[in-house]
């Protein structure tokens, strides 16, 4: 290992580290490499990048963009499921749905969702990884059994957290059992608790995602740098904030962005713990479960379809944005600028 | 890169040219030779129910050489969105279960059914009632075979209510009352009630609007969809204050009806709670959630007490049919199948199997449970019978309901708003 | 090499040399309980949901929260004898591996064009495939079927297998594609230096450097196959095809559900994919250790 003559002076040193070690991306070539081409990609370069990608696109365009682009073409109707949609409405639906107060209920749950979700699981899944990161004994077991939750599928989750939640279930009589009568709770229809329930049921569920993918990440960072800190004396946290964090950025990034969609798509656990009726009375309606229990539950399929439109509207939005303003460093070039040659 | 869009685009319309190419139904029904194949989707996946199919199908494939039915199990929940999906792809089952109301106009109206008007045949014409048909006529024809019927009412524990002391069956709402408060006194809930999935509750109210209207009044609003004459309000009414009475199990909002354990018919079966108001399927459910999985002993029945003042006639039922559908490209041997399965000694094998009433009058009279012959009595007498007013409403007015009467439930709207969004239903479809 | 003197730099203030305080310190009794507290709380419902296929329905309804009282081995016996569940797992473990084998494939190659070609039109690609995750599936699932009818695929696994590989496409590119970037330039250049066509790298270097993205995403993958309830259930009509979450069905009578027995089922069916993850999750290790030094 050499220094170099002169500390760095780019004023954001975390970034050149990033560029360096970790974020790779649009660093200029030096200009002493002769193999390096800047004039755009040669043909072969254009062959190897439809051999690469046309498998995974033909797949992506077959079974995905086209069944959702034909559903789609059923917003537009009044459509009650069975043969051919005939009763074009035109945008009607959208506006339908736009002016529903049910509608805007459940948006505004999602954006709790969205927002808690980020909140409890990042610091939570964090922590763990950096726990399962070191060399334990016992390490691989605690990592399946922390990973399990998310194995578990979310019918089942939702059967069983549906017994152990209902007024008459399984937590309220522990907590008889144990004597704290006073701490029985309808933890899933009352509507001051409920959407706190539901967090705590996300969290148990998806902070071992977060922890797969931390575990992932942290692997990139080289040990080579701890060993540098810890011989100039750096504490264990210091390490942590000052090192760790800031190069696990592109996968903290990414799980946000993967945990804010979800968050935003979110249906199953809902729907199958609190139902489709009893949710927007205990204030946990989603926009899925608006969805469904205003599409294919009431027979209004065109309806529904529109909902689904909108839904992805606004996961859309909610990207574009996320992309401009949060991972513009990691993914430059990648949805919001022009390509660089 | 150029390259890369024109080969995103010429791969976006080999999969779209390949996936429209086909849009002409699939599949057939191969009978090249002769031999008929049919297949039958039904929503037994277990038990007794399966195996009556399995048997009634094997009996018809000995009378009918040549003729093959292959039978797919659905659950119950699933059992819809597979079958729409089926029927607008155009390979739909040849024989399925049909829901009737709503579902089954919307199929009509696609052509999606076999008009089945003068093809009833036998048995099946003979001994089934017009009534009963009439649950699965539409714009004036038949479009499905019933196989039985399901009328509600409180299915109740008789031990329960004589250890609370109630020697008379409740036949008025005050009576009801009474009782519950007895019941209470005996540490046991009342009425379960699986306000979860909603339709109890519903049902609930749909029993209250049948004491309250006239017949006509049902009949007219389930066409219009409007509901501005006063007893649909009073009903609602009535149900606030019967609910101002406590009468329901604790947590009834996160109580399911049937889905197992914990459900209100889990509640019954394991007496603790004094009975719910439920259609004619109950006992079967209750019968797998007792201690022992065998049916209630105790298990009895009477019908909704009257409302004193209601417009509706005394002794009105309301029920729902369970009936079975051929698809509209069927072979003629489903309508065959069809008549089969309704004739008489069928139709007891069915009613054996699933515990529920068979709609076919000799097979009734096979009928030993004390509490089925009740029902059956009370059915076959009433002077006016609906189904399910969800059914007779459609599923979006029906789908509206069961949210707004959730909602007045938990207290958090009064009987004007409930009546309000039932009438506001007709924006969404 | 610049790195580690600004590593140095962004760390500060300097103490007395000490031991090596990185992250290889080997757990202390503090972290052992944490790990201890954090796992009851993440085992606790699952336990409720396995001790609850030891019960019956009735027991589960008049006592929510007590232990099994009788220990009730019916369910679990039933489940694991009748014929069925082992023809269930066999095809729920085809369409997994084949799903994860597919997805990391097409995945993986999508990926490396995504991340470190640079031509107009990426961005536009990265967003196509982002959107996929944007729009609630269960919507589309009736044009899937038609288009699943049409190439012939209704009923069989393959018909299963491939829109499932096109399901997990987004995700599995959105998390390859920061780790595929990750590999330093540096790599990249000496390799065209030594004579190394871009597929060759691809094939020679991208591919075990990026191994750790490349088990989680195969492990996300086959999770999300393994559980996956909806599309196996539209598309498959035949019993000998059905996959495992579809086996719940038996469970469920026409009316009722046998909530035990299901409780005992969902708990097996866990077992193959946590064994999966058990045995990949070891290599999430190593990657670029080592990969960049002076």
């Amino acid at each position: 290992m050499h220094k170099s003559a002169t500390p760095s002076t780019d004023d954001r040193p975390e970034t050149d580290l990033a560029q360096r070690t970790g974020g790779g991306g649009d660093t200029p070539p030096p200009p002493a490499s002769p193999r390096r081409r800047r004039r755009g990609i040669g043909w072969s370069g254009r062959l190897e990048i439809a051999v690469l990608v046309g498998p995974a696109l033909i797949f992506f365009v077959g079974f995905v963009i086209f069944p959702v682009i034909m559903a789609a073409y059923y917003g537009f109707f009044n459509w009650h499921g069975y043969g051919p949609a005939v009763d074009f409405v035109g945008l009607k639906n959208y506006v339908t749905i736009l002016t529903d107060p049910d509608f805007q209920e459940a948006l505004g749950h999602n954006a709790f969702i969205v927002v808690m979700s980020l909140v409890l699981q990042g610091p939570v899944a964090l922590l763990l990884a950096l726990l399962l990161n070191r060399k334990m004994r016992g390490q691989s077991l605690i990592r399946v059994l922390i990973f399990v939750p998310y194995v578990i599928a979310e019918v089942v989750v939702g059967t069983g957290f549906s017994l152990m939640l209902a007024t008459n279930g399984a937590l309220n009589g522990l907590l008889e059992n144990l004597g704290l009568d006073q701490l029985t709770r309808d933890w899933l229809a009352d509507p001051s608790i409920a959407i706190w329930t539901l967090m705590a049921i996300l969290t148990w569920k998806y902070v071992g995602f977060a922890v797969i993918l931390f575990l992932a990440g942290l692997q990139g960072i080289p040990e080579e740098l701890y060993e540098a800190a810890a011989i100039d004396g750096a504490g264990y946290w210091q390490i942590q904030w000052r090192i760790t964090i800031p190069l696990l950025g592109p996968t903290l990034r990414i799980w946000a962005f993967l945990s804010i969609i979800g968050a935003l798509q979110l249906f199953d656990l809902v729907y199958i713990i609190w139902g489709q009726y009893v949710a927007p009375v205990a204030g946990t309606s989603t926009m899925a479960t608006y969805m469904v229990a205003n599409g294919r539950n009431a027979g209004n399929f065109g309806y529904g379809n529109a909902v689904a439109v909108v839904i992805f509207l606004i996961s859309l939005i909610v990207a574009l944005v996320y992309q401009r303003v949060v991972l513009r460093r990691d993914t430059a070039g990648a949805l919001t600028e022009r390509s660089d040659g | 890169m150029k390259a890369n869009r024109i080969l995103a685009g010429s791969a976006a319309l080999v999969v779209g040219a390949l996936a429209l190419a086909g849009c002409s139904a699939g599949g057939s029904d191969g009978s090249g030779d002769g031999n008929v194949e049919m297949t039958l989707w039904q929503n037994s996946t277990t038990g007794p129910g399966q195996q009556f199919w399995k048997d009634a199908i094997a009996a018809f494939e000995d009378e009918n050489p040549g003729v093959t039915i292959k039978m797919q199990s659905i659950q119950n929940e699933d059992m819809d969105g597979k079958l729409q999906t089926s029927l607008n792809a155009g390979d739909p089952p040849d024989i399925f279960l049909q829901r009737g109301g709503g579902k089954m106009a919307a199929m009509v109206q696609a052509g999606q059914l076999m008009d089945l008007t003068g093809k009833i045949e036998g048995d099946a014409k003979a001994n089934i009632s017009e009534g009963s048909f009439k649950a699965e006529t539409y714009q004036d024809k038949v479009w499905a075979m019933p196989l039985s019927v399901l009328p509600g009412g409180i299915f109740y524990s008789q031990d329960l209510y004589t250890a609370a002391g109630i020697t008379e069956n409740p036949t008025t709402i005050d009576e009801l009352v009474a009782a519950n408060d007895k019941l209470k006194a005996t540490g046991v809930a009342p009425l379960a009630l699986g306000a979860k999935d909603a339709w109890p509750a519903a049902h609930w109210f749909y029993w209250f609007a049948l004491r309250e209207c006239a017949p006509k009044t049902v009949e007219e609003t389930g066409d219009s969809k409007d509901f501005s004459d006063p007893c649909w309000l009073k009903a609602a009414q009535d149900l606030e204050d019967f609910a101002a009475t406590e009468p329901f199990n604790e947590g009834f909002l996160t109580t399911s009806a049937q889905q197992g354990a914990g459900s209100s018919a889990g509640l019954v079966a394991n007496h603790q709670a004094g009975g719910e108001l439920m259609g004619a399927w109950d006992p079967g459910v209750i019968a797998s959630l007792t201690p022992d999985e065998k049916p209630l002993p105790d298990l009895a029945w009477y019908p909704f007490p009257e409302v004193s003042g209601g417009k509706g006639e005394p002794g009105s039922m309301m029920g729902g049919v369970d009936g079975y559908s051929c698809s509209a490209k069927a072979p003629k041997e489903c309508v065959d199948f069809l008549n089969f399965v309704a004739s008489d000694d069928q139709q007891t094998a069915y009613y054996k199997a699933f515990n529920s009433p068979p709609v076919n009058q000799a097979a009734q009279a096979e009928v030993t449970e004390p509490y089925l012959q009740q029902i059956l009595e009370a059915y076959n007498a009433a002077p006016f019978v609906s189904q399910w007013l969800d059914t007779v409403l459609g599923q979006n007015v029906g789908n509206a309901l069961n949210v707004a009467v959730v909602d007045m439930l938990s207290g958090q709207s009064s009987p004007d708003e409930m009546i309000a969004a039932a009438n506001a239903a007709g924006a969404k479809g | 090499m610049t790195a580690t003197s600004v590593a140095i730099s962004a760390v500060g203030t300097s103490k007395p040399a000490g031991r090596s305080r990185g992250r290889a310190r080997a757990g202390t009794p503090a972290v052992y309980f944490v790990a201890l507290v954090v796992i009851a709380l993440m085992l606790g419902p699952v336990i409720y949901i396995i001790l609850g296929g030891f019960r019956t329905n009735s027991q589960i309804t008049t006592d929510p929260a007590g232990l099994p009282d009788p220990w009730v081995f019916t369910n679990y016996f039933d489940v694991l004898t009748e014929g069925t569940f082992w023809t269930l797992v066999l095809n729920s473990t085809i369409v997994a591996v084949a799903t994860t084998l597919g997805v990391i494939a097409l995945g993986l190659m999508a990926s490396y064009v995504l991340a470190r070609y640079h031509f107009r039109g990426r961005g536009a690609l990265y967003a196509l495939f982002a959107a996929g995750l944007m729009f609630p599936i269960t919507v589309a699932i009736t044009p899937l079927y038609i288009v699943v009818r049409d190439i012939g695929l209704i009923n069989s696994l393959a018909g299963v297998i491939l829109p499932q590989i096109a399901f997990a496409l987004p995700t599995t590119i959105i998390i390859l594609v920061p780790f595929l970037r990750a590999i330093p330039d540096e790599i990249q250049e000496a390799a065209f230096i030594d004579g190394c066509s871009r597929l060759g790298f691809f094939w020679r270097m991208v591919i075990p450097l990026a191994v750790p993205g490349v088990i989680t995403v195969g492990i996300l993958a086959f999770i999300a196959s393994w559980n996956s309830y909806l599309l196996p259930l539209y598309l498959l009509n035949d019993n000998a095809n059905f996959t495992l979450p579809l086996g719940v069905q038996a469970f469920s009578s026409q009316y009722s559900v046998d909530t035990a027995k299901v409780l005992a089922f969902t708990s097996l069916s866990m077992i193959p994919a946590l064994a999966f993850f058990s045995l990949f999750e070891r290599r999430i290790v190593g990657g670029l250790t080592g990969a960049v030094k002076g």
